[in-house]
Formats: structure tokens, C-alpha cells, sequence
């Protein structure tokens, strides 16, 4: 899913993955911004993220 | 007494601790004016009014008998109704909870009873907080009070809360914000709004919408209202172990007024610059505002922040995802479909997206505390744009047009995403009389400056004693 363009196929596919069965109709009314979230994330793939470690939490102290 | 409703909590507390006033006067006061009011702006989705009664009236007794006294004895307030409440429907917002009961409170609602204060009722909101906007449709959209005219929106998620106060329906409440769902509210309604730092307070009990994002925190309409709510919930919770063992400050001393010397990095790149420039003109003002009163100001850039909007879409995404998957399947229909779809959309973010947005988060925190080193506090917009009407779509920024859903979000969620405390206040109003808001943030677990530096310009300026005519 390296593309905008996202064909229905690969939106059913990626559902069934993810463990839904949701309809052709449901899945095309998603899929503007579902290809709008791809490109938007794609943008974290960019990023030089070095030797850090991922951080879910602030700190606790 | 006249105008009640308009008090502040501390005042409240200090008139009913010297019998100045009942709190059966107060807690009436209040619900006279949800019962008058209420039915248009649509900040509540449950009033606990008999419950809320009863309180008062054995706080009354408690005064009357001379018995010691919590520092919010006999002073209301209300909740969003993502907070637990034994024996209240807590719903989320959402049908699918509408009859949910819960046999506990939250952590952060039984330390407000032990503090003394009274729940009103329960409060509208996004459902299950998932969006800037603050629409409900099951349970109606909040009015934004500023605007009889034209039904605005609220600024969410939180938006009954924010309601609810600047209407004066609430002297004071809680909220939640996992990208802005406190400052959002607070900026579009006019009041005071503090999310305090991961792990300040707990979430035990509170419907999750993202674990690693979601803060607890309250909204009031001034400074020292926030900071003695505050003071009553945070520290160590056992039952949220992300809570933070360490001592919790006295709040309300903190507020001395003092800008001295206080270093204030104002956020000009993608913040001021990003602003609508009504909004940046008012933030510049209060820079200009805490300048004269011995602060210093400069500017500061963070290079990465613009990353916080695609990391927070796969961290909120992905964990929202992962608390809504049972009911998604099961029981679809009954969601708002604006909530179901951003749900839908989630499940193609991926293990790696996921990741990667934690690493870079990393970044972004350490670069904000990198720009907190030899400062005390960040000052920015708290959102790019004031109210819009209900229905609007695409905004006008600063630095080109956005939909309205992100740029709300835009200023504030680089702030949940790294962590760290913001506090959003009223900083100005435009010719057409909707509130403009700022925020200013501080170092992790360092609320005492943030609120000391709210505070300070609350008390020169007048824009949170401004009320709304509804």
C-alpha cells in the first residue's frame, strides 16, 4: 500500500486482516480518507528517527 | 445572593466555609440555570439533581456543625460523562452506553467527594470523545454560548464541559484531552482549560480513548479555580500505574502574580504563523502583555512538531481502534458515522506506522524539552481559528486553508503527543465577540509555572471575567 490509489480489493483485504468483514459499500465510503491517512503517515517512514527507542509514555517518575 | 453561577470556585469555597452562603443556595443556583437553560445549549446529557441536593444539604449540616471541612466543601461541579460515576449512567456519549452504570467512580471523581465538591450532572460530549468539533448527535450538538445568532460549535472533545462553564450552567468541570479536547473547548468557549502532564493525574476509570495520550484534567473559567481542582486530583494512583509517585505541589500558593524574569519562548513557526491572524494578533498582544509585566520573551522554533499530526493519527488511531474492535463489529450502527468511519480508517494503520510514531515521538518530546532548557514556559495559539459555525468545513489559515477537524487540532496535540502540561486561557475577542485562546506550556510535572504564568496574565487582563449573553 505504497500508492494513493487504493482499489477495493486491497481495502477488503486489509479489513480481513485487521478482522472485519465490512461491505463493498462501507469500505468505498472510507476510502478517500483512508488513502489520505496512508499519505499522511507515509511521512513518518521519512523521518530519520536514529537510535530512538519508541516511547509510549512521557516518564514516569 | 445574586449570580452565584458566576463565582468562582474559590470564592464558593470561601464563602461556604465561613458561612457566608449555603450550599444549598449554590448547588440551586446552579440548577435553576441548567433547568433554564439547558434546553439550548445541550451541555448536559444527565442532571443529578435530587443526588446533587442531598449533598448540599449534608455539606450544609457539615458547616453548621462546625465539622472540618475539604478544600471544595459544598462546591459543584460537573463531568464529561466519560468519567465513571456509581450509580450514574455514564455513557461516553454514545447509545451504545446509554445504560451503562458503573459500580465505582473514577479515581478523580472520588477525590473531588472526599475534597467536598458536588456533581452536578454529567456532560455532553464527542462520542466517545473522538473529535475536535464537540458534535453529538445522539444527545444533541452543544451550543457554543458566544453566538445566539448562529449555532457554533463548542470545540470538542469536551464540549459540554466547555459549555457548561463559560454559561455559567457549572462553576467548574472535568474534561479529557488526548489531541486538545480540553484547550479546544477552552478556546473556542472563552474559559480556562489545563491538561496537565502524562501521568500527573489518574485515568482509572475514565473510557480510554487512546491510553498513551489521554490526560485528565479541569476546565473553569479562571486560573486558581483550575489549580485548586487540580490540587484535589492529582498524584499517585495505584490503580493507573502511569501515575507518577511524585509529591503534588499546593497549586494555589504557586499564584503569585510573579512574571519576573519569567522565560517565555513564544512559538512563532508553525504555530503563529499557522494562526488565522485575528488569532495572531491577539497571542502576540499577550506576549507583548506578559513583556511589560517583567517576563522575557523570545522566539523559539520546533523543527519537528509538524510530525505530531501524522504520529498522533497512527498512536489515537490505533489504540482507539483497539478499545472500539468488539463493539465495531457487533454493533456498527448504533456509533455516530462520523466516529464509525475514523474508526474503519484506523484498522489500516499498521504495526510499523505504529512504531514509527512512537519513535518519533520520542523526537518531539525531547525537542520540546530541549526548548524548555532555558525557558520556563512555550506560549502559542491554542487553536488557529475561533469558533465555527456548525457545518463548516474548510478553514483560513495563516498559512493556507485546512479543513476545520484538523486545524483545530493543529496547535494541540503536539502537546499530547509529547506529554507535557498546557494550559489554555482566553487571550482576546473578535469584533464579532468570540473568544480567542492561548496556551502556554511547561515542563513535565512543572503545572505550578504554567498555572503561576496563566494566572499572572489573568490578572492583567479582564477577558476571562467576559460572560456570554444566552
Amino acid at each position: 500500500m505504497t500508492n494513493d490509489r487504493i482499489d477495493l480489493d486491497t481495502l477488503r483485504h486489509g479489513a480481513q486482516l485487521a478482522g472485519f468483514a465490512w461491505s463493498d459499500t462501507e469500505l468505498e465510503e472510507i476510502r478517500p480518507q483512508v488513502e489520505a491517512a496512508l499519505r499522511m503517515l507515509r511521512t513518518l517512514e521519512t523521518v530519520d528517527v536514529g537510535g530512538a527507542e519508541p516511547t509510549t509514555h512521557y516518564r514516569t517518575v | 445572593m445574586a449570580d452565584l453561577f458566576w463565582a468562582p470556585m474559590t470564592e464558593l469555597a470561601r464563602m461556604i466555609a465561613t458561612k457566608a452562603v449555603s450550599p444549598v443556595e449554590v448547588v440551586r443556583a446552579h440548577l435553576d440555570r441548567i433547568a433554564a437553560l439547558d434546553q439550548g445549549l445541550r451541555s448536559f446529557i444527565t442532571v443529578c439533581a435530587d443526588a446533587a441536593m442531598d449533598a448540599a444539604r449534608t455539606a450544609e449540616a457539615a458547616v453548621v456543625a462546625g465539622r472540618p471541612v475539604g478544600p471544595l466543601h459544598g462546591v459543584p461541579y460537573a463531568l464529561k460523562d466519560l468519567y465513571d460515576t456509581a450509580g450514574v449512567r455514564t455513557t461516553g456519549g454514545s447509545r451504545i452506553f446509554a445504560d451503562r452504570v458503573p459500580a465505582a467512580d473514577a479515581t478523580v471523581v472520588r477525590r473531588l467527594a472526599e475534597a467536598g465538591a458536588i456533581v452536578l450532572g454529567k456532560l455532553n460530549m464527542v462520542e466517545f470523545a473522538y473529535g475536535p468539533e464537540g458534535l453529538n448527535p445522539h444527545y444533541g450538538h452543544p451550543r457554543n454560548p458566544w453566538d445566539a445568532g448562529t449555532h457554533r460549535m463548542a470545540g470538542g472533545s469536551s464540549s459540554g464541559s466547555g459549555v457548561a462553564v463559560a454559561a455559567g450552567l457549572a462553576p467548574g468541570a472535568l474534561g479529557s484531552d488526548t489531541g486538545g479536547s480540553i484547550r479546544i473547548p477552552a478556546s473556542l468557549c472563552g474559559i480556562t482549560g489545563l491538561k496537565p502532564t502524562y501521568g500527573r493525574v489518574s485515568r482509572s476509570g475514565v473510557l480510554p480513548l487512546a491510553w498513551s495520550m489521554d490526560h485528565v484534567g479541569p476546565m473553569t473559567r479562571t486560573v486558581a479555580d483550575s489549580a485548586l481542582m487540580l490540587g484535589a486530583i492529582a498524584g499517585y494512583d495505584p490503580a493507573d500505574p502511569s501515575t507518577s509517585v511524585l509529591p503534588v505541589p499546593n497549586y494555589l500558593a504557586a499564584l503569585t502574580g510573579d512574571l519576573k524574569g519569567l522565560r517565555v519562548g513564544l512559538l512563532r513557526s508553525f504555530f503563529l504563523d499557522g494562526a488565522a491572524p485575528v488569532v495572531r494578533a491577539a497571542v502576540e498582544a499577550a506576549a507583548a502583555t506578559l513583556a511589560g509585566a517583567g517576563a522575557v520573551v523570545d522566539e523559539v522554533k520546533l523543527e519537528r512538531v509538524d510530525l505530531a499530526g501524522a504520529g498522533s493519527l497512527a498512536v489515537v488511531g490505533a489504540e482507539a481502534l483497539a478499545y472500539h474492535a468488539e463493539l465495531l463489529r457487533t454493533r456498527a450502527a448504533e456509533y455516530d458515522p462520523d466516529v464509525a468511519r475514523r474508526l474503519r480508517v484506523s484498522a489500516f494503520i499498521s504495526g510499523l506506522h505504529y512504531v514509527r510514531a512512537q519513535q518519533v515521538r520520542a523526537l518531539v518530546r525531547d525537542e520540546v524539552d530541549a526548548a524548555l532548557a532555558r525557558r520556563d514556559v512555550l506560549l502559542a495559539p491554542s487553536t488557529p481559528i475561533v469558533a465555527p459555525a456548525v457545518g463548516e468545513r474548510q478553514a483560513t489559515l495563516g498559512d493556507g486553508p485546512a479543513d476545520v477537524r484538523t486545524a483545530l487540532l493543529r496547535f494541540t496535540r503536539p502537546f499530547n503527543f509529547s506529554g507535557h502540561p498546557a494550559c489554555a486561557v482566553p487571550c482576546g475577542f473578535t469584533e464579532g465577540g468570540l473568544p480567542i485562546g492561548m496556551q502556554l506550556v511547561g515542563r513535565p510535572f512543572d503545572e505550578a509555572t504554567v498555572l503561576r504564568a496563566a494566572d499572572a496574565f489573568q490578572r492583567l487582563t479582564d477577558f476571562h471575567t467576559r460572560r456570554p449573553v444566552v
